[in-house]
């Protein structure tokens, strides 16, 4: 007994270690976007400032539209992972439960486009939406990423594991792909969906170059790049604003995740159905 | 007529044939079971009823109708398959009426039909609960359950019950044929378990390499077998058959001779033919201590116990002789004279396989009524 107690306890001083590096900078960046900037260079070793002051969040929503800059972001997470999701469950769909000619070819060059490097295909898709004129807008950043292999890869690997009878039951029964998909394989697979859903969203919100190309006006910002101008020559290297921004961007995806944690949580129990 | 009828239906992957060119019917209202060891086609031949798989050739008729291009949904047809194929995420009361809202029935008539089904197969009190909190009996009844609402004109089942203990499986054949009395829907049931078949089906058609070696009523299928197939298949330890040779008045097997009665001899002599293979069942050799006057002598090689009975294995001249015992006094070495009973014997075509039929006089009535029963090989 008294040997499993040591070792139980040597393993939470280690588990509460790793939290703590993991949470750290997240701490200190909250810490950080209270204080006056002078605080940020004199007393680096204080986490929490002596003075806090709003004066970084303050001097980030005078410079920028921070609501529009929000929306935008959001706009474009949202309905980027809107898609990808839907166009991802609908490939998978079909990849699974339709016989058709070269499906085997498809699968595997459809597949194989998660190799190709972002910087690849960051030119040709620049002159697309160049001429499509959508060259400073948002939907100029949503629309190469409408779909995406890995969600079609991952939603059909979870599918496959769903039985076949289950859908021969209900062809049986008479029911058409529509309600096939809604009712049987959409629930057996929701924790998938999700998964990968919350992973195109953080991804999404997150990306900083492909947007950085496309969007010019700072009206049409996204947090990231609004980020960026603050440690940055263009708007001068000033950290506690960087950091007021940082944790206003980690804001929407932390409440995202927490919300859908239990699905997520759900992939690896899900297992239990057979 | 709800009856399902096979003509000329083949079904290949690439160029492997699972199903080889199938002609029979499968009447309205019967049970009839596709019974044969596993890979002999019986489940793609259910499946092909179900509109589950693609007929390659050939004419499937359901109610007199041509299916071959019907979808699965329009054939009036409810399937219980092996692994039960319950939603999982559906209550058991979710699982058994999902069919019946996408067919739009009344909620009255949901309500009633779920009530009866509830009480029929003893689910009363479990309706909320998930499949995953049911036990394995449970599970087959929810199963047989779903198939039964939708009351369709033809209930089809992949080895139900193979999933299942002994207890179990006898009770839920008393479910089955309590369904099948109350609705008397064609039912058409997959087995690779011939006691499940010989006590559950009206006929049995019997199959393998993706031929149909026979079909009858299992009384037949035991006792007429159409082919060296049916015979070693059906029963256990399988039907003898033992290379002979045909004289004038009798047969000989090794050494030692058999008179046949002037029956055998007649119906013998009217198919022309001596190039024959001798059939018979332990159970139908008398075995004895003492010398039979038209019998045979043979040495024990060993015995198993069978619980009800023993099996005794006798070396016949070179050729292997299964005999039935109810008693266990027969040791290695021993001596043994046995007598096979003269009209339980089988007689086979060397080339084909295919029974000779046979005589008039040993045919028993039930046999005689169903002239399309016969031997289809």
């Amino acid at each position: 007994m008294k040997i499993n107690r040591t070792v139980e306890f040597t393993w939470h001083v280690i588990f509460m270690a790793t939290v703590l590096v993991l949470v750290f900078p997240i701490i200190y960046a909250v810490g950080m976007s209270f204080k006056p900037l002078e605080d940020a260079y004199n007393n680096v070793l204080n986490i929490f400032s002596l003075h806090p002051t709003l004066e970084n969040y303050i001097t980030f929503f005078d410079t920028l539209p921070v609501l529009k800059v929000t929306m935008n972001t959001f706009i474009i997470a949202s309905v980027a992972t809107i898609f990808k999701v839907f166009t991802s469950f609908l490939a998978a769909y079909a990849f699974v439960y339709f016989q058709f000619k070269g499906k085997e070819i498809v699968y595997f060059l459809l597949i194989s486009t998660i190799f190709i490097p972002f910087t690849v295909t960051m030119i040709p898709n620049y002159l697309i939406i160049s001429d499509l004129g959508l060259l400073d807008s948002v939907w100029g950043v949503i629309l190469p990423q409408l779909a995406d292999a890995i969600g079609i890869f991952l939603i059909t690997q979870s599918m496959r594991s769903i039985p076949l009878s289950l859908i021969e039951v209900a062809r049986l029964d008479n029911l058409g792909h529509g309600k096939i998909m809604k009712d049987i394989v959409f629930p057996l697979v929701r924790p998938a969906v999700t998964s990968v859903g919350i992973w195109f969203f953080i991804s999404s919100w997150n990306e900083f170059v492909w947007p950085v190309l496309i969007l010019k006006t700072t009206e049409n910002y996204t947090l990231p790049l609004a980020l960026q101008m603050y440690i940055s020559s263009e708007g001068g290297t000033n950290f506690t604003v960087a950091m007021a921004v940082s944790v206003i961007t980690m804001i929407i995806p932390l409440i995202l995740y927490l919300t859908f944690q239990k699905y997520i949580i759900g992939t690896f129990t899900s297992s239990g159905i057979k | 007529m709800k009856e399902i009828r096979f003509e000329h239906v083949k079904k290949s992957y690439g160029n492997t044939e699972v199903v080889k060119d199938l002609n029979f019917t499968i009447r309205e209202g019967e049970r009839l079971i596709l019974l044969g060891p596993s890979g002999c086609g019986k489940s793609t031949t259910l499946r092909m009823i179900a509109g589950l798989e693609d007929i390659t050739e050939g004419s499937l008729f359901m109610n007199g109708k041509k299916m071959n291009d019907v979808p699965s949904g329009k054939r009036n047809a409810a399937m219980v398959f092996q692994n039960y194929a319950l939603y999982p995420h559906m209550t058991l009361k979710q699982n058994i009426i999902y069919g019946l809202k996408v067919q739009k029935l009344s909620k009255e008539e949901i309500q009633s039909r779920l009530d009866f089904v509830l009480d029929m197969l003893q689910l009363k009190g479990l309706e909320d609960r998930l499949p995953k909190d049911l036990s394995g009996g449970q599970r087959q009844r929810v199963a047989l359950a779903r198939a039964t609402v939708k009351r369709s004109d033809f209930f089809l089942l992949d080895e139900p019950l193979s999933n299942l203990d002994a207890q179990l499986r006898v009770s839920a054949r008393k479910e089955l044929l309590k369904i099948h009395d109350m609705f008397k829907q064609t039912m058409v049931y997959v087995t690779h378990d011939q006691i499940e078949a010989m006590t559950f089906a009206d006929r049995i058609a019997l199959m393998y390499n993706g031929e149909l070696q026979m079909l009858d009523t299992p009384t037949n299928v035991y006792h007429r077998p159409a082919n060296v197939f049916t015979a070693k298949f059906i029963g256990s330890p399988p039907t003898n058959i033992l290379e002979m040779n045909y004289h004038e008045k009798s047969i000989s097997i090794g050494q030692q001779s058999f008179e046949l009665n002037e029956i055998w001899l007649k119906h013998i002599k009217q198919r022309n033919t001596s190039d024959l293979l001798f059939g018979i069942r332990p159970e139908h050799v008398e075995l004895s201590t003492a010398s039979f006057s038209n019998g045979y002598r043979g040495k024990v090689k060993y015995t198993e116990n069978l619980g009800s009975n023993y099996s005794v294995y006798i070396d016949l001249d070179g050729q292997e002789v299964v005999a039935a015992s109810d008693h266990k006094h027969w040791y290695k070495g021993d001596t043994v004279y046995f007598r096979p009973m003269m009209d339980r014997i089988h007689f086979f075509h060397k080339g084909t396989g295919n029974s000779i039929g046979y005589p008039e006089e040993l045919l028993d009535a039930d046999y005689k009524n169903k002239e399309e029963s016969r031997v289809l090989a």
